[in-house]
């Protein structure tokens, strides 16, 4: 191979597109200059309450769909609106950042929740016993799908959970500051990575 | 009429009322459409099987509410300015070996400008981003998949080494130490390094020319010899010390990688990219990633984002430097090039404490 180097920035995907921060338009707090603290405590929204008590049903949702399970996924829903709370976030924004910061925490945990899966295998794959058989397949099919999830790329695992949850293509346009023509795009790719996916996996095992 | 892209199809299967009527009659008609829709389709049903609800029964969010009221009320009743315990699952998380491992994933993903660009989102938006950031967010290749292929050799791996000589030993990179950490920020510091990024490029010029009838445009005639040409992207290793500042969230961050290029297996890997960037339906993002290959080997890009930072031009011991700034104030960075080694000093610092900090690296 000839080498011809050429030096630059190897870029990534840009902010807006990678979480939360993306839909966020943060609001300077009356009184707090212009210059707020990230690092300080800022005090709880007032409408937090209310946000999160039509809220909170679907932000579970989203996190659910990715985990699979109602414990971790209220877990991440509490994490998230934890960071609401704090936030100067739209209230007209919040379910849409809600969904997105659902979406990004539970992709997170599957990461680390993979490496933990992959070494349980290793340990005690040989030893169910077998009238647990059904349930151990529907466990490692939910595996085998977070697992390729946690595979793509981030932006189309996220446009692909929220559609899935339910989100319009506008709302997912405006929550991943997509154009809204392009989120049809990104849904299709990502629909077709995770069959890829899901087939490769299992053809290798 | 050209066909509609992947795209409309696919939202045909959702809010056929959002795909303008032209489009949906040509689908009705053209067998090639027809075709693509119903592998949409197909697609999408095994998503939508793959993503399914697991049965979550009664969500109680009396009870939910009960429990972030509690979180909320255990955080107030906490001093303001004692070095905090990590003591509350997300805020611990800031604080968590990952954190670090943004400092020094972001440097071997996207060297100076991205890494800049991605801890300005770690510090300018809220708090949550900092646990949202991964691996993924910030190894991002642009998306080349529609023109050729694209295989990651190998991913960066990246974790927290013991101590300097460990960082020093693995990454071949000199760690430089701050001389007098700013106020406010923890004397404690972890130390992160990420292993090289190797991906591999394969242009097709079948794949670029579907591309472009999709996009419903001619392909430009490749250059001789593109088509089927090999591009190795290479990026760091890296190394990063992360400090945390009193409350608990990270302070100061100082990264250093090998900065990134670009190995061609036959054509030059500038008349790739311009012919790239030429190509009909190539994403102005990815057209702007891949500009970010400088050839010029000092000039670094830096994809600032508009509208929510400034750049100013800054020197470090004599080298050119950029100062990227927040706009509300909440990160500072200074990023810059020195024998092909990308250093960035990042925090949530003023500019004068960022370049003093950048300045007195020994």
């Amino acid at each position: 191979m000839e080498l011809v180097g050429h030096r630059g920035g190897l870029p990534t995907a840009p902010p807006s597109l990678d979480g939360p921060g993306g839909v966020t338009t943060p609001v300077p707090r009356e009184g707090a200059g212009a210059v707020p603290t990230p690092t300080g405590r800022g005090a709880v929204r007032p409408d937090l309450e209310q946000v999160f008590r039509s809220a909170y049903p679907r932000v579970v949702a989203v996190a659910a769909r990715v985990l699979g399970s109602r414990d971790e996924a209220e877990d991440v829903a509490q994490e998230v609106f934890l960071a609401f709370g704090r936030s100067t976030v739209p209230a007209g924004e919040a379910l849409g950042w809600l969904s997105v910061a659902a979406a990004h925490t539970s992709l997170n945990s599957l990461r680390t929740g993979r490496r933990r899966a992959t070494r349980e295998h290793a340990v005690g794959g040989d030893t169910v016993a077998p009238d647990v058989a059904d349930a151990v397949l529907a466990l490692d099919e939910r595996r085998r799908v977070r697992a390729a999830l946690a595979r793509l790329p981030r932006r189309q695992a996220v446009a692909l959970v929220l559609r899935h949850s339910g989100l319009s293509y506008a709302e997912v346009a405006a929550a991943l500051d997509l154009s809204p023509g392009s989120v049809g795009t990104t849904v299709r790719r990502a629909e077709t990575a995770l069959r890829k996916e899901l087939t490769r996996h299992a053809s290798s095992e | 009429m050209r066909h509609p892209s992947e795209g409309t199809l696919r939202r045909l299967l959702d809010e056929p009322v959002g795909v303008a009527d032209p489009d949906r009659l040509h689908v009705a008609d053209c067998a090639t459409c027809l075709s693509g829709l119903a592998a949409a389709s197909q697609d999408a049903t095994a998503a939508g099987t793959a993503l399914e609800l697991p049965p979550l029964g009664e969500i109680d969010v009396d009870a939910a509410w009960h429990r972030l009221s509690q979180a909320e009320a255990d955080d107030d009743a906490r001093p303001e300015v004692v070095p905090l315990p990590a003591r509350r699952r997300w805020r611990g998380a800031l604080r968590s070996p990952a954190v670090a491992a943004v400092g020094a994933v972001a440097l071997v993903a996207g060297a100076g400008a991205a890494a800049a660009a991605d801890w300005l989102q770690v510090f300018r938006t809220e708090r949550i981003e900092a646990v949202t950031i991964t691996q993924a967010d910030l190894v991002q290749l642009p998306d080349l998949t529609a023109y050729g292929t694209v295989e990651v050799v190998e991913e960066p791996e990246v974790r927290v080494v013991a101590d300097a000589a460990t960082a020093q030993e693995t990454s071949g990179l000199e760690l430089l130490e701050v001389d007098d950490l700013p106020r406010g920020v923890d004397d404690r510091s972890t130390v992160s390094v990420g292993s090289q990024l190797r991906a591999e490029f394969t242009f097709s010029a079948e794949q670029a020319e579907k591309a472009a009838a999709a996009a419903g445009e001619a392909l430009p005639p490749p250059p001789a010899g593109l088509d089927g040409s090999r591009f190795r992207l290479v990026a760091g290793p890296g190394i990063a010390e992360v400090w945390s500042a009193e409350s608990g969230l990270p302070g100061l961050v100082v990264a250093r990688a090998v900065a990134p290029t670009a190995f061609s297996s036959g054509v030059p890997f500038d008349t790739a990219r311009d012919y790239l960037l030429s190509l009909p339906g190539m994403p102005a993002e990815v057209a702007r990633q891949l500009r970010g290959y400088s050839a010029d080997g000092t000039t670094l890009p830096l994809p600032v984002p508009a509208g929510e930072a400034t750049s100013t031009e800054t020197e470090v011991d004599g080298a050119p430097a950029t100062l990227l700034r927040s706009r509300d104030g909440a990160f500072t960075a200074v990023v810059w090039v020195e024998e092909g080694v990308v250093t960035v000093v990042a925090g949530s610092l003023s500019a004068d404490e960022v370049l003093s900090v950048a300045r007195g690296l020994r």
